[in-house]
């Protein structure tokens, strides 16, 4: 695989430690290569991480440090804006009998030194699928239309424990005025890094999640309930832990969870690789030009376009229940092209 | 007309989003749809405008908390340019002396050396950074399930489960 890494080794540099209170380690990046890194953590929400790393040093002055600091004003305001509207969301929910559990978003962006570091837009909520309708329903309300409310009858990276589980270690933590529910540590670490990987790992910010939760756990954190009981989904959490000490220097202080935490060399330069250009367009499904139907009618271009739909290896190894080992991907990539072959073969003899 | 030396300025609370930064204070004006930045100067007379507080008492408090002494018309200069971005609920009565001075004249007024810094309210301008959602909405092209947030993609889009 060749691998271009001049952009994503620059973010690995930038967003190394990027999620701790001191600058550790001193940042080792010139104006030029901070003009060239600037836009892509910039546009892939790490902006008020880059100028965590920058604030104190010469390079804070320059245009770029300039353009980091204002985004990170703009994420500070927008995380104030953001936990009002948590808290009018679950205040109704309450009163309807429903309790959620804030996943993702805020529930990492609080464990962060600074307000405005980790940005999230939407407010994804994890309830019993019984509640889901209603949920809904209270949440289609016009006083809600300026939330993003995603909510989830269970989660693709937790469906290895039951919604009774995770309430019963779920907790409870202070968001202003109001309570919110979040899942209990260990969930929450493998939820992180479970979504990290099936989204292909494209967006930095969600290996320094992971470099947060890792060295800012307690002794107590129980690494054998985080890990689960299926051998695949614990290689998947071991992997993610593994990426974010390969690629962002992040400890890990539990010494059987440094031995077993491995991310193969493909998946590092597969990381890499999606980090030259970590924006959600450059990623499918959203690089695909047009969907694979309308080629039936005009196949002007289909070949070109089949080549960017040759799916990822990580997402095709999440996607076939594969580990992430030492062997090629080709067979979970080639599973992977047929299971979306035959769900549009489906479709199309379903009767409409 | 009350004298300077009476007016009891008082800070907006309605219709702002406040963000307290270490060294800093955020205001989102949501009546206006602008973001502000007060630095520490201003941000300690901003605190202290309470409706109660005279100038000069606020003066005195900043001499205080900030070590060093702080001149009357340096409140005057962070009222002036409160009221300028809408951050005061009051008029407040700015004296010809500092009211349309900018920065560097004032500085030139006062006689300042460095000793704290002039408070200054700025817009904060930047094109909207990326947040960080995640999952795939329904109806959005997906290329396996669990990249959608219903968990389920089918003929290449995300569906409802």
């Amino acid at each position: 695989m060749s691998v271009r890494a001049s952009n994503a080794a620059l973010i690995s540099r930038v967003l190394s430690g990027s999620w701790r209170s001191n600058a550790n380690p001193a940042i080792a990046v010139s104006i030029r290569e901070l003009d060239a890194v600037t836009p892509l953590v910039y546009d892939s929400g790490a902006a008020g991480l880059g100028w965590w790393r920058i604030r104190d040093t010469a390079l804070a002055q320059t245009p770029s440090g300039e353009l980091l600091h204002q985004a990170f004003r703009f994420l500070a305001l927008q995380a104030r804006i953001h936990e009002t509207r948590i808290q009018r969301v679950l205040v109704s929910l309450r009163t309807a009998g429903i309790e959620p559990i804030l996943i993702k978003g805020w529930s990492i962006a609080r464990l962060y030194p600074q307000p405005g570091l980790r940005p999230y837009g939407d407010i994804d909520l994890l309830v019993r699928p019984e509640e889901h309708l209603a949920a809904a329903r209270i949440a289609a309300a016009d006083e809600f239309r300026d939330c993003l409310i995603d909510f989830h009858p269970g989660a693709f990276e937790v469906a290895d424990r039951s919604i009774d589980d995770l309430l019963s270690r779920s907790q409870l933590v202070q968001c202003g005025d109001e309570e919110v529910r979040v899942l209990g540590n260990e969930d929450h670490f493998a939820l992180l890094a479970i979504h990290l990987l099936k989204h292909g790992a494209w967006r930095p910010l969600w290996l320094c999640d992971l470099g947060l939760l890792l060295e800012s756990m307690s002794s107590e954190f129980d690494w054998e309930l985080c890990l689960g009981k299926n051998s695949c989904r614990s290689n998947w959490i071991l992997s993610a832990v593994g990426l974010a000490h390969a690629l962002l220097n992040a400890s890990i202080n539990d010494e059987t969870i440094s031995g077993r935490a491995n991310a193969p060399a493909w998946l590092v330069a597969s990381v890499l690789k999606n980090w030259e250009a970590p924006f959600a367009a450059a990623q499918a499904p959203h690089r695909h030009r047009a969907p694979i139907k309308s080629y039936f009618r005009r196949p002007r271009g289909f070949i070109s376009d089949l080549t960017r739909r040759w799916p990822d290896p990580i997402l095709a190894t999440i996607s076939a229940n594969g580990t992430f080992g030492r062997r090629r991907r080709i067979r979970y990539q080639i599973q992977n092209c047929v299971q979306r072959a035959a769900r549009l073969g489906l479709r199309d003899i379903q009767p409409a | 007309m009350k004298s300077n030396h009476q007016t009891k300025p008082r800070a907006r609370k309605q219709g702002l989003v406040v963000q307290a930064l270490p060294d800093e204070t955020l205001v989102y004006d949501l009546d206006r749809d602008r973001a502000h930045c007060l630095n520490q100067t201003a941000s300690l007379v901003w605190g202290r405008c309470d409706g109660r507080t005279t100038t000069k008492e606020i003066a005195h408090a900043l001499t205080k908390s900030m070590k060093q002494p702080v001149n009357e018309q340096i409140v005057w200069l962070a009222l002036d340019q409160l009221d300028r971005n809408h951050l005061l609920s009051e008029e407040s009565f700015i004296p010809k002396t500092v009211a349309g001075m900018n920065r560097r004249e004032v500085v030139r007024a006062l006689g300042l050396t460095a000793a704290i810094a002039i408070p200054a309210v700025v817009s904060i301008v930047a094109p909207l950074p990326a947040q960080a959602a995640t999952c795939l909405g329904q109806g959005q092209p997906c290329s396996s399930s669990p990249q959608c947030c219903s968990n389920l993609c089918s003929g290449g889009f995300c569906n409802s489960p």
